[in-house]
């Protein structure tokens, strides 16, 4: 059930209802019913792989609970660990990686296997991710008892099941557990977190879509892509997926929010940031955080020396690329992230200790989120294309490769361009927005506090009231075309 | 302010507007059906795509006409219904892709009260491939899956959007608006203003249109051959027959089609044939395939005392010079 969606809105309005009917008396109840309402909303898509979910649930929760009792008595545990990350490891590689792995071996190989091509579960890699981070922090002593129906219910919380954030049990199910009412403020706050997605969602994101596929579908089509095609293109496609990914989180954040829980801030203006380890503190921030917990450090992180830190970084965002999906452009993707981290890495180790004079600040700060805008956006090219020659086309088209006019540069797209501009390094984000009420759990990365907006700071007046509840409607009326979340395909 | 006075006034605002937009499109919608001339609505320009399979569905045609913006203007219901004796349903909107014409088809061949589709063929030239469609487009409103089968939760998506959507809203309120203009007894030939269908081009607008399509060319992509054979391939089980025409497009502009990529006009016709050709080679339900792109009474027009008779501009024909179409591809009374 797509959140822009109007079976979304009435589900989210039962759910809301009887979880604050069933909170003062009857604590274990409502999350019952949360756990219910979750499955029917996982249901709705494809009711046959609820059975997938709740057997990932109940085999992750016996093997988690098996290792926090043989912890408990001190026994080896570690065939359990890896009997559990290989179970999730190969429930995502049959279903997830089928394609791409028979499909390389019989390339490389050529061993002629039958090619499978099994339905993708929605949201498998999200829950999947979480279930692995449960069975390591059950490992390391972090896993504290959970009841089978609190487990169940932190993977299949409706709000970050689809498609993130990456949630760790022990942000929800405390949560969960605790006898706290939602309060007042949760609703109002909710319900302008969640209009605010709706209205980045169907008035920009679905509205940039049709342009950046349409260029990026000629590319695929072989169509030798014009400079103006190709720069329109990646802008439109860096904007939209900008845009889509921070409608989501919002909506997911807002949607719990009025459940009075709060899941982690996952966006945070990534486009402002000035470097790419920067980028990373605020794009996704939930993977990336669990890669690297999860992944970069057990490789070693940064204690192995320099070269093995790269290194490390590299393979870590390599697989992070692949996590997005069973195609060797997002692996490329991934890989030229670790490349870029391992480059600033490195730049900042030369240039420590060293200071720009304060008249070189702003211009150099300027220049530095100029230059990781462009790094990402070149990024996005090979992670939107179908395949490696698109990208090469879209990217040799940027450099006036060929003469297509699938777009032109018209006033209203170069007037599109600078409004999302504005929008994207002018406006406070929708954190800054709602700082007061603090939508969203705080973010793992140091440093990366939310600045409270000075100017358009949320209250809940009677005129914020009908504002947003004007943005609301006109962002419903949007909702004729209903476009998935990009990030529902992972 | 208390929170909770927050929450009801959002909600209340939001609840108002939601029943006042549902009020106006259910009294506008009504409206529209309702009028003499309600049919010539169908002509406009405007969001087309959004309430057009909603038409369909109220209005359950017996002959649909399914093309771009060359349909959209060309073939007015309230004119053809009561020459031809029948219900027809204009399935034309501006910019049609190639995807969009073969999802329309389709979506006019799973309603049974349609007994004739006729397809104008300038829908499939170009490079657009499966999927590409305009931003207003929507699957979901359509009665099958691009596979065939029926689209799930449709009777949702329909409501949704013919109370809920601003593509409602701006279609109803352009309608509702035109056919209010018309006073007792007119038509919408009577207000070419408004009802821009029925325009006559002048000197003006044929120089304009002469320099504006000055480097058009007329060619079918791959893709776009690929959906033309799909539409096809549906059409062959199909109870509703089907007939194909390469528009009349004035010959002044066929000439810059020609003057621009020769090859390529000449390989739109010859594909459209050998589909056609390979279709009615092993489907029992046959197609008809119509070149009106090619020298006739019609595209060999000239200016009448600076003013045309049949165009609104080089490519666009008038609603009476659409009747003269059906009636040459033999499309009568059924």
């Amino acid at each position: 059930m797509p959140f822009n969606s109007y079976p979304y809105f009435v589900f989210l309005a039962v759910a809301v209802l009887g979880f604050r009917l069933l909170e003062k008396g009857a604590p274990i109840g409502r999350r019952v019913f949360l756990l219910l309402a979750s499955y029917a909303f996982y249901a709705w898509w494809r009711a046959d792989f609820l059975l997938l979910l709740c057997g990932s649930t109940l085999v992750n929760y016996g093997i988690g609970r098996e290792i926090e009792r043989r912890r408990a008595r001190q026994q080896d545990r570690r065939a359990l660990l890896i009997a559990g990350l290989a179970f999730n490891l190969g429930l995502i590689a049959i279903f997830k990686y089928d394609t791409l792995l028979v499909g390389t071996a019989n390339d490389l190989l050529g061993v002629g296997l039958p090619v499978p091509h099994f339905f993708l579960p929605l949201a498998i890699s999200f829950f999947t991710f979480e279930q692995i981070s449960y069975l390591v922090d059950a490992d390391a002593g972090k896993a504290h008892n959970y009841s089978l129906l609190d487990y169940a219910l932190f993977v299949a919380y409706f709000p970050h099941l689809i498609a993130g954030p990456i949630v760790r049990h022990d942000d929800l199910i405390p949560q969960f557990r605790s006898a706290r009412a939602a309060k007042d403020d949760d609703l109002a706050t909710g319900l302008t977190l969640f209009t605010i997605g709706l209205a980045k969602k169907s008035l920009i994101a679905d509205n940039l879509a049709p342009f950046a596929d349409a260029i990026f579908n000629a590319a695929g089509r072989g169509t030798h892509l014009g400079p103006t095609d190709s720069w329109l293109g990646t802008l439109f496609f860096a904007f939209q997926i900008y845009f889509d990914f921070s409608a989501y989180s919002d909506m997911a954040l807002g949607s719990s929010v009025m459940l009075g829980i709060r899941l982690p801030v996952n966006f945070h203006s990534p486009y402002k940031s000035a470097s790419i380890i920067e980028f990373w503190r605020r794009w996704h921030i939930s993977l990336s955080a669990f890669l690297r917990d999860y992944l970069y450090v057990k490789l070693g992180g940064n204690r192995r020396g320099r070269g093995r830190r790269y290194l490390n970084l590299f393979i870590t965002m390599l697989l992070g690329g692949l996590w997005h999906g069973a195609n060797w452009t997002f692996m490329l993707w991934g890989g030229l992230h670790g490349l870029y981290l391992a480059i600033n890495h490195a730049f900042r180790r030369a240039t420590k200790g060293r200071t720009a004079p304060a008249a070189l600040r702003m211009p150099l700060h300027v220049a530095s989120v100029a230059l990781t805008f462009s790094a990402t956006t070149l990024a996005w090219i090979v992670f939107r294309s179908p395949d490696l020659s698109s990208a090469r086309n879209v990217i040799g088209g940027l450099f006036g490769g060929g003469h297509s006019a699938i777009v032109s540069f018209s006033p209203l797209a170069a007037a599109t361009l600078l409004l999302l501009s504005f929008i994207v390094w002018l406006m406070p984000n929708s954190m800054e927005l709602m700082w007061r009420y603090r939508p969203a759990l705080p973010s793992p990365y140091a440093g990366q506090s939310v600045t409270p907006a000075r100017r358009l700071s949320w209250q809940p007046t009677r005129l914020n009231a009908a504002v947003y509840g004007l943005i609301c409607i006109v962002a419903v009326l949007a909702l004729s075309n209903l476009k998935p979340f990009i990030y529902f395909q992972f | 302010m208390e929170k909770t006075r927050y929450a009801v006034w959002f909600l209340g605002t939001v609840a108002l507007a939601i029943a006042v937009l549902a009020a106006f499109n259910a009294l506008a919608g009504a409206y529209i059906l309702n009028h003499p001339a309600g049919g010539s609505v169908q002509t406009l320009s405007g969001f087309e795509r959004a309430l057009k399979p909603i038409w369909l569905e109220q209005i359950q045609p017996r002959l649909v006409l399914v093309g771009s913006s060359r349909v959209r203007d060309g073939f007015d219901p309230a004119l053809i219904d009561p020459a031809l004796e029948t219900r027809s349903f204009n399935y034309g909107v501006s910019s049609m892709t190639p995807y969009e014409a073969r999802r329309l088809v389709q979506d006019a061949l799973a309603h049974s009260s349609v007994q004739q589709v006729v397809v104008a063929l300038d829908a499939f030239t170009g490079n657009g491939g499966p999927g590409e469609a305009l931003p207003s487009f929507d699957e979901t409103r359509l009665a099958v899956t691009p596979a065939g089968d029926p689209t799930p939760r449709r009777p949702l998506w329909l409501f949704t959007t013919r109370y809920l959507s601003g593509g409602a809203v701006g279609m109803n309120a352009l309608g509702a608006w035109s056919l209010a203009q018309l006073k007792a007894g007119q038509n919408a030939a009577d207000r070419p203003d408004i009802f821009t269908a029925y325009s006559h081009m002048t000197q003006a607008v044929m120089q304009k249109d002469l320099s504006y399509r000055s480097r058009r060319t007329m060619r079918i992509g791959d893709g776009a051959a690929r959906e033309l054979s799909t539409m096809l391939a549906a059409a062959c089980h199909a109870r509703a027959r089907m007939a194909l025409f390469f528009p009349p497009d004035n010959m002044a502009i066929i000439a810059r089609y020609r003057q621009s990529d020769n090859a390529g006009f000449d390989a739109f016709k010859r594909i459209a044939r050998g589909a056609v050709a390979r279709h009615n080679a092993h489907c029992s339900n046959k197609v008809a395939l119509f070149d009106f792109m090619a020298p006739n009474a019609l595209t060999r027009e000239t200016l009448r005392n600076g003013s045309s008779p049949d165009y609104v501009d080089l490519v666009h024909f008038r609603p009476p010079a659409g009747l003269w179409l059906l009636q040459q591809m033999g499309i009568a009374a059924n």
